[in-house]
């Protein structure tokens, strides 16, 4: 399926959650083996199009994680490609023995998709904050993770690990009216990470809606006179680490990413630098290990300081 | 085409509706104006008048009245 | 004839199963967990399970998943006296590196169907087998699922148990091997279940119960029951943790258990007698 542009400012006022539910309409064309399996979650995903349309191949497993991940499990064990559906906190946290089993032990090809990613819906509260889904998975061997930078590049990962068989935790983050990064189509590959633009002084190595974050904040440290690189790291697991290499000649690396700084981009990027003896200082940007009370999407932004303005001047304060 | 016309077109390919049926149309009248049709509305909308919606506007826009009086803060004068 | 066959296979799994755990030394086995699931798994792998050991991947087979993976010594055990795993195979029992080691990992050619031993998971398996048979109109195909009645504290096991009544699986069955023990002593005193058989009827199961060590039993119960399934069934097989050695039965600190050299003695003596 092609992305035009009406598409894409479609997508992107749906926000990704529903991104996935018009999405879902192409992935049985891609691959016909394809399944949706959701844990009550068909409402906030959009999927009412699915399942009427194709309603041999959706399946609504109620509020039951653990059971969603070990049915799904059971039919990609037939030949099936699963795609599970629920809130990506409790699509991580509360199946997790049943992903490592399934998913990481058994290879199992089942696709984990986690709604509302990161702080998109922590109106609801922390207990609907998912900053630690990442750390979770990334643990599990043999499990990619995608961390889609907006809608578009949401279109493009459900496509493209449509028709991989590898066990998959795609993280869906933002909300609508979710600001776009990709404004036409382009070449999207699992694990090969897009430098967004270039740049020397600094390199910025992000994921997820810190990737327009990122750019914004990359344009304002441009008017000081810095020349900034922006990277989409879009693939989790495995590391693009080509891309890392080419910003270790940076006078500092920074990674972003709306999740904890433990255990997430920020950490895997460090773990790939730490036995290097020449590499650039590493300003680890994410969620600092700490809960707040609920509040507007903005304001959460705000108090993990993830906003365009908080970026930049964390960096420049860094630099000095 | 004034303004007006314009916005009448693309209520009307977009929710696939006759022009007799756009005054008192409110979100969720017909089917194809269901939250995602509302999405392929605005993007419509924002093309034809090269505009870009803030998101509480898109979510205030409930009517095709109201939709008029919103779009008036875009700058776009009916009157035209 | 199969119900003697059974018999006699049960016999000499019980005697595989000492030798195994005497083999394994001071790592000891889940022996009592095993001997109570002898005589279920002796006739499901003679007589019920529809299987092609030349040929265990055919799509029409049944599938069993042993979601008690803890059992995994008396499923190996069994498999080689029906055929499909060899004497070698087994003898690398709890070998370093073994592909047959105390809970059984994934080996579709060798009818192991999916790696469990993390209790509470088998079930969704099977309600996820059992819709995918159906959505291929395969309605040949069973799929059967051996848990403990401690593992019945997961609630996973309810996710599963619900949406297959939920979904009308009528190929997918339950064996419960009811021991009546945990790990930390017996169920009842650790987390009471109740009627276990009312609380499956109440998840819209249809129960059946059995002997869980009688041979004819079992043999009878399930083969009627398996011709009448207009739903999810359980068999509760009513069983002795430990069944068969005088040491061991109904001695919940027997969970995992080591055989010191008299004791291996005294089980073979018992077994002999039979």
């Amino acid at each position: 399926m092609e992305i035009d542009r009406q598409k894409i400012r479609m997508y992107s006022l749906l926000g990704s959650h529903r991104t996935f539910g018009q999405v879902a309409l192409e992935l049985p064309k891609i691959n016909e083996k394809v399944v949706v399996m959701v844990a009550d979650q068909m409402s906030p995903a959009g999927l009412e199009y699915f399942r009427d349309q194709q309603p041999d191949k959706f399946i609504n497993i109620g509020i039951a994680e653990q059971n969603l991940i070990g049915v799904a499990a059971g039919l990609a064990k037939e030949g099936m490609t699963p795609f599970v559906v629920a809130q990506a906190s409790f699509a991580t946290g509360r199946c997790f023995d049943q992903i490592k089993i399934n998913m990481a032990y058994m290879h199992l090809g089942v696709k984990v998709v986690g709604l509302s990613a990161g702080l998109s819906i922590g109106q609801y509260g922390a207990t609907h904050m998912s900053v630690e889904d990442v750390a979770l998975m990334r643990c599990l061997p043999d499990i990619v993770i995608l961390s889609p930078a907006d809608c578009t590049e949401t279109a493009k990962a459900l496509m493209a690990t449509a028709e991989d068989p590898r066990p998959t935790y795609i993280r869906l983050s933002g909300w609508m009216n979710c600001p776009i990064v990709y404004k036409k189509d382009y070449d999207y590959q699992i694990g090969k990470a897009i430098t967004f633009k270039e740049g020397n002084d600094i390199a910025i190595i992000a994921t997820g809606p810190m990737v327009y974050n990122s750019i914004k904040a990359a344009e304002m440290l441009e008017e000081e006179g810095l020349s900034v690189k922006v990277v989409d790291m879009h693939t989790i697991k495995p590391l693009d680490t080509m891309a890392i290499d080419d910003c270790l000649s940076a006078k500092l690396v920074v990674t972003a990413e709306e999740h904890s700084v433990i255990g997430g981009l920020g950490s895997a990027v460090a773990e790939y630098l730490a036995p290097k003896a020449i590499k650039p200082p590493h300003l680890i940007i994410g969620t600092n290990d700490r809960y707040v009370n609920a509040g507007e999407y903005s304001y959460l932004q705000e108090q993990f300081g993830l906003t365009p303005i908080q970026l930049k001047n964390q960096i420049l304060t860094n630099l000095k | 085409m004034t303004n007006l016309e314009k916005y009448n077109q693309v209520m009307c390919d977009s929710l696939q509706v006759s022009a007799e049926q756009l005054p008192g149309l409110k979100y969720q009248d017909v089917e194809l104006w269901d939250s995602v049709g509302h999405m392929t509305l605005v993007a419509n909308l924002e093309d034809a008048f090269d505009i870009l919606m803030e998101t509480d506007d898109i979510i205030d826009f409930s009517s095709y009245e109201k939709g008029k009086e919103i779009l008036a803060k875009y700058d776009i004068d009916f009157s035209k | 004839m199969s119900v003697i066959n059974s018999e006699n296979i049960a016999k000499q799994v019980r005697k595989d199963i000492v030798e195994l755990t005497y083999k394994a030394g001071t790592h000891g086995t889940h022996i009592s967990g095993s001997l109570s699931a002898v005589e279920v798994l002796s006739v499901l792998y003679n007589d019920i399970l529809r299987l092609n050991k030349d040929n265990l991947t055919d799509e029409n087979r049944d599938r069993f998943i042993l979601s008690k993976g803890h059992a995994g010594m008396a499923l190996y055990a069994v498999m080689n006296r029906v055929g499909i795993l060899s004497d070698e195979e087994l003898a690398t029992f709890k070998d370093n590196g073994s592909a047959f080691h105390t809970h059984p990992k994934m080996n579709v050619p060798k009818g192991i169907e999916f790696s469990t031993g993390s209790l509470g998971h088998g079930l969704s398996l099977g309600v996820g087998s059992a819709i995918a048979l159906k959505k291929r109109n395969n309605s040949t195909s069973r799929v059967f699922v051996m848990l403990g009645d401690g593992e019945c504290d997961e609630g996973a096991v309810w996710e599963a148990a619900m949406s297959a009544a939920h979904f009308k699986l009528d190929n997918l069955i339950v064996i419960i091997d009811q021991n009546q023990l945990q790990l930390d002593g017996k169920i009842v005193d650790i987390m009471d279940q109740g009627s276990l058989a009312d609380k499956w009827k109440s998840f819209g199961w249809k129960v059946y119960e059995m002997d869980g060590h009688n041979v004819a039993d079992i043999h009878q119960t399930m083969t009627e029951g398996l011709k009448k399934m207009t739903g999810p069934t359980v068999f509760m097989a009513h069983t002795l943790k430990g069944k068969g050695i005088s040491f061991i039965e109904g001695k919940y600190n027997w969970h995992i258990g080591v055989l010191t050299q008299e004791q291996y003695e005294q089980a073979k003596k018992e077994l002999e007698e039979v």
